[in-house]
């Protein structure tokens, strides 16, 4: 043990509140990255993505190697109708949609929860007492990292399912119509989806009932959508982050949802509204 | 640098793209209820954009910013001559004023109203549930108070745009990201006040934790816990410290060092305010104390003075007690008999109970000057406050009465 050594530079008389204030966006760059060394110094974090996409890649294979079935046949198709062609596009990204969205939404949830229920959330915003700078921190550095992961895999999983196609159906290229957006806009799902889990963790501050609201959000609203009778179940559902991510993705749009310049604003809307509510709330309480 | 530039290329790209095909192949045919769905989700977009870099909505109406601070008494309370003030004896740095905070029925904090200056060590001392902790953390802007106001340096702690070269602050130990490694940990902190990575090595030597800076805090043991919320508190090297019960879990060598290091840092001329519901602990670390129970401040005074105040009297044992007593009391002193037939005095001294007594020929079996501990003193002030005690426990505590205030 040493004894203690402090800075004998400091002045004793150590002024009290001294405006050493710099711009905001000096402060916006200070808490962008101290909320990029918590992202990447987790290891579970690293973990749990390069699960993911191992477990989204091997799925996506065996998906490709396995489809017959056209995707939303069972919603369109009259029966003994001759079955739609399949769609080459949506079938890239059904592995995706569940095996990197899932996870993905789940640590986002946990930027805010884990904090919470371990209390360092106080430290965190005795550090920065503008609450709406780390929640802003937050949810962009979450927000790209998702992106980035999510772009890649998308890529990954668009080329891997062309190539096992081009011996069953016949692969598409980037520059088919519709390829390169859709696999732009599934990588663009993920950031939404992990924006949502911030949003989310941040309103409800528990990491269970956080983790299945933004579940909930994210996956559920959109299959109880399904279950609906049969104009609604489009009319509503296409609200949703789960249609709006298929509208995108797919080749051929069921009739009934919205264009792809509108599904593109639900999938920007849900995370917009997630971080939103967030905002206001975590001004409003106390920590 | 790299990643963000791919970021911000790819997300350009895909609004560009979708841009051109919402112009190309759909506006026209886009039916004037998808216009008003836009129109509706653009609301909440732009209302995020304003929430983000607009107006700092923390701060509550009323006026923008406090005065400056001011050697001895601000405006804030000078408009009300009522509250009684001591005498400025340094500048304040710390000052709560008239602060109440309620959680729904409970009333955490009442009315509190105290300063603390610079150069000195503040004990913060109350029971468990005084509302030592809810102060601190109104201090540090976690919690908004119902009422009243707390000011570092003349300023709401919200106001710092880097608060941890002002205030250095150690709430809860435990409160840890268990599967990050110390040193993380620390550069976090460090890079959202804008502090250089070296000052993380330098208090992590400082704090003993330079072997295990590559562990992973959750490993950490309760001692190691505290070393690494002092060293986070220190990071900046601030002029304030606020530290929540510091020793708590410490071993003795360690709890030498904060006492040390405490001192050391008061002796620079730094504000440094520690709270603890141990007063032996206090007596020994602070030269001013606060004392709090039920939220209510109890006692603020130096730690010289409240031992002063703490009950003493000369307890004197003689074959013959009745005449003893009477002689005393004729003398000017107060006598009690206590119960196992020994005098207890006040308002003499030792020598002068020993003089009377020779001069008339009495014989003293034992004569003791008593001092009741700052244990004592300190129940004697806070027993009535305590939230949770256990039946009849305090029944020994020193009779009431004591009250420094």
């Amino acid at each position: 043990m040493t004894a203690p050594q402090l800075n004998a530079a400091r002045p004793a008389d150590a002024s009290v509140g001294a405006d050493d204030a710099p711009a905001r966006l000096v402060r916006a760059r200070d808490v962008l990255a101290s909320e990029w060394t918590k992202l990447r110094s987790l290891r579970s974090n690293r973990l749990t993505v390069a699960i993911a996409a191992v477990v989204t890649l091997g799925l996506t294979a065996v998906v490709a190697a396995t489809f017959t079935a056209p995707l939303g046949a069972r919603h369109r198709g009259a029966a003994g109708a001759p079955a739609p062609p399949v769609d080459r596009l949506a079938t890239s990204f059904l592995a995706f949609a569940e095996y990197t969205v899932l996870p993905v939404t789940v640590l986002s949830v946990l930027v805010f929860t884990s904090e919470y229920s371990s209390g360092l959330i106080r430290t965190t915003f005795a550090a920065v007492p503008g609450r709406r700078a780390v929640l802003a921190a937050k949810a962009a550095v979450t927000g790209a990292a998702a992106l980035v992961i999510g772009e890649v895999l998308a890529f990954a999983c668009f080329f891997l399912t062309q190539a096992i196609f081009t011996g069953k159906h016949g692969g598409l290229s980037l520059a088919a119509p519709g390829a390169l957006r859709a696999v732009l806009a599934a990588g663009f799902t993920l950031a939404a989806c992990a924006l949502v889990g911030v949003g989310v963790g941040a309103v409800i501050r528990h990491t269970a009932g956080a983790i299945a609201a933004a579940i909930a959000l994210v996956a559920l609203v959109a299959a109880a959508c399904l279950a609906l009778p049969a104009p609604w179940n489009v009319r509503i559902g296409r609200f949703t982050l789960p249609f709006a991510a298929y509208e995108e993705v797919t080749a051929h749009p069921p009739a009934g949802l919205f264009s792809p310049g509108l599904s593109l604003l639900i999938l920007i809307a849900w995370p917009a509204a997630a971080l939103l509510i967030a905002a206001i709330v975590l001004t409003r309480r106390d920590i | 640098m790299g990643v963000a530039l791919t970021v911000v290329a790819l997300g350009a790209a895909f609004v560009v793209f979708c841009l051109v095909d919402l112009a190309r192949a759909r506006v026209r045919n886009l039916p004037k209820w998808a216009w008003g769905v836009i129109i509706c989700i653009q609301i909440p977009l732009g209302g995020l954009a304003y929430l983000i870099f607009g107006r700092d909505w923390t701060r509550p109406a009323g006026p923008a910013s406090p005065p400056p601070s001011l050697p001895g008494v601000t405006d804030v309370t000078a408009a009300r001559p009522s509250v009684p003030r001591r005498a400025p004896a340094a500048p304040v740095v710390i000052e709560v004023d008239r602060l109440t905070k309620r959680f729904g029925p409970v009333t955490a904090v009442d009315d509190l109203s105290f300063a603390v200056r610079p150069g000195t060590v503040t004990g913060f001392l109350g029971p468990n549930g005084a509302g030592k902790t809810t102060t601190l953390r109104v201090i540090l802007g976690l919690d908004a108070p119902t009422s009243g106001i707390a000011l570092v340096g003349g300023r709401r702690y919200q106001d710092f745009i880097r608060p941890l070269r002002q205030v250095g602050s150690l709430l809860d130990a435990t409160a840890l990201p268990a599967g990050r490694a110390a040193w993380f940990h620390l550069l976090a902190i460090a890079q959202s006040n804008g502090i250089g990575r070296h000052r993380v090595s330098e208090v992590l030597e400082l704090t003993g934790l330079d072997t295990v800076a590559t562990r992973r805090t959750g490993e950490f043991s309760l001692g190691m816990k505290q070393r690494l919320g002092i060293a986070a508190a220190l990071l900046a090297d601030p002029p304030v410290l606020l530290l929540d019960e510091p020793v708590n879990g410490l071993d003795p060598e360690g709890i030498h060092w904060i006492r040390q290091l405490l001192r050391a840092m008061a002796a620079q001329g730094r504000t440094i305010l520690v709270s603890s519901h141990l007063m032996s602990e206090m007596a020994q670390t602070a030269d001013h104390l606060i004392i709090i129970g039920r939220g209510r401040l109890l006692a603020d005074t130096s730690t010289a003075q409240f031992i002063a105040a703490a009950r003493h009297d000369v307890l004197v044992r003689s074959p013959r007690p009745g005449e003893l007593a009477a002689l005393l009391a004729a003398s000017g002193a107060t006598v009690r008999r206590e119960d196992d037939g020994a005098l207890a005095v006040t308002g003499m001294d030792q020598a002068t109970v020993g003089d009377l007594a020779v001069s008339r020929g009495i014989a003293v079996h034992e004569l003791m000057a008593r001092h009741a501990s700052l244990e004592e003193a300190y129940l004697a002030i806070t027993g009535a406050s305590t939230d949770y005690r256990a039946g009849g426990a305090l029944s020994t505590a020193a009779p009431a009465g004591t009250a420094v205030r």
